[in-house]
């Protein structure tokens, strides 16, 4: 986008009047599909060998790019642990109660016990929460940058009480 | 996804309404590409995927969008239902809601970051295997143990 209007003013200032409208006359389709070029690209740097140019340790992070990774990274996770329980279930002779009574018999201790609930407790809060703020973006509300930074802080501060409140409970 | 060419909004008569617009939430996807001919004149070359598509009569993309939104939404619900009601309909409604989420999230981290034709044919087909043995493995719970709410409710009551 940039690029394009980079472009246009450049042009702007060598033409008297730019008539954008003759502009569009010049528009051709393109016979492939974006994916297809996509697809091209990464054919060719792969191809060639190319390394691949540095971004996510160069570029700064900001408080939207890592709440967007977590929720990745939250949502991959749970879907992990959700898919080894079901694993679990079809290949473990016993029943769900008998495993938690082998859990119980260890005697971790409260302490541990709470970290667990907190551990489990905080990516689905968080998940969830972020989800909804996903869900406020899909109808197109909240993409102005300071209700972006307002919205990601008010969903970390709910996560963090709701994970507690779950852990206490 | 969808490329959705808005050459109204990018080729706006006069350049100050184009640098004051607002913001544009479907951006055009439009090459600046030197036109031989006409050296001095812009020439954009566009993708008409998306209208290519729509004229052969797939809103396939559009559709699993919106699935997925309905799904996060069904899910959501499920929630404080599943304390309130706890029950074996809320129990197979949750794995069903879980996995298909499950499935569509991780279809998407695939489509991000798994690249060339035969790479995302396997890894799909893995992630199907996967989301149907998390399904049948769910439902073997909800069946032949406790179910996931009592379950949920009996790792909570430690």
């Amino acid at each position: 986008m940039a690029l394009l209007l980079r472009t246009l003013a450049r042009r702007s200032a060598g033409l008297s009047r730019p008539h954008y409208a003759v502009l569009c006359r010049h528009t051709a389709p393109m016979g492939t599909t974006a994916e297809d070029e996509m697809n091209k690209f990464w054919a060719k740097n792969d191809k060639l060998n190319r390394p691949m140019s540095p971004h996510i340790t160069v570029y700064n992070w900001s408080v939207p790019m890592l709440m967007s990774i977590t929720h990745r990274g939250t949502g991959v996770g749970l879907s992990g642990a959700i898919s080894a329980c079901a694993l679990a279930a079809l290949v473990l002779p016993g029943s769900f109660p008998h495993y938690l009574d082998l859990i119980h018999s260890l005697s971790v201790g409260p302490a541990l016990i709470g970290l667990a609930k907190f551990g489990l407790a905080f990516p689905v809060s968080y998940h969830t929460f972020n989800g909804v703020r996903h869900l406020f973006w899909d109808m197109g509300k909240g993409f102005k940058i300071p209700h972006v930074y307002g919205s990601g802080y008010i969903v970390i501060t709910l996560s963090v009480l709701a994970s507690l409140a779950l852990t206490c409970l | 996804m969808a490329s959705i060419v808005l050459l109204s909004s990018v080729f706006h008569r006069g350049a100050k309404p184009l640098f004051h617009r607002g913001a544009l939430l479907a951006r055009p996807l439009v090459v600046p590409h030197k036109d031989q001919e006409s050296p001095f004149l812009l020439s954009a070359r566009i993708h008409v995927s998306q209208t290519v598509n729509a004229a052969a009569g797939s809103n396939a993309a559009s559709l699993h969008w919106t699935g997925e939104r309905a799904v996060s939404v069904l899910l959501l619900a499920l929630g404080p239902t599943a304390y309130l009601y706890p029950g074996a309909a809320v129990d197979y409604s949750l794995a069903a809601a879980l996995t298909l989420h499950g499935h569509w999230g991780l279809g998407q981290v695939l489509t991000d970051y798994v690249h060339g034709d035969a790479k995302i044919k396997m890894a799909n087909a893995g992630l199907f295997l996967l989301s149907t043995v998390t399904f049948a493995g769910l439902c073997y719970f909800n069946y032949n143990d406790v179910g996931i709410c009592k379950a949920i409710a009996l790792l909570w009551s430690k």
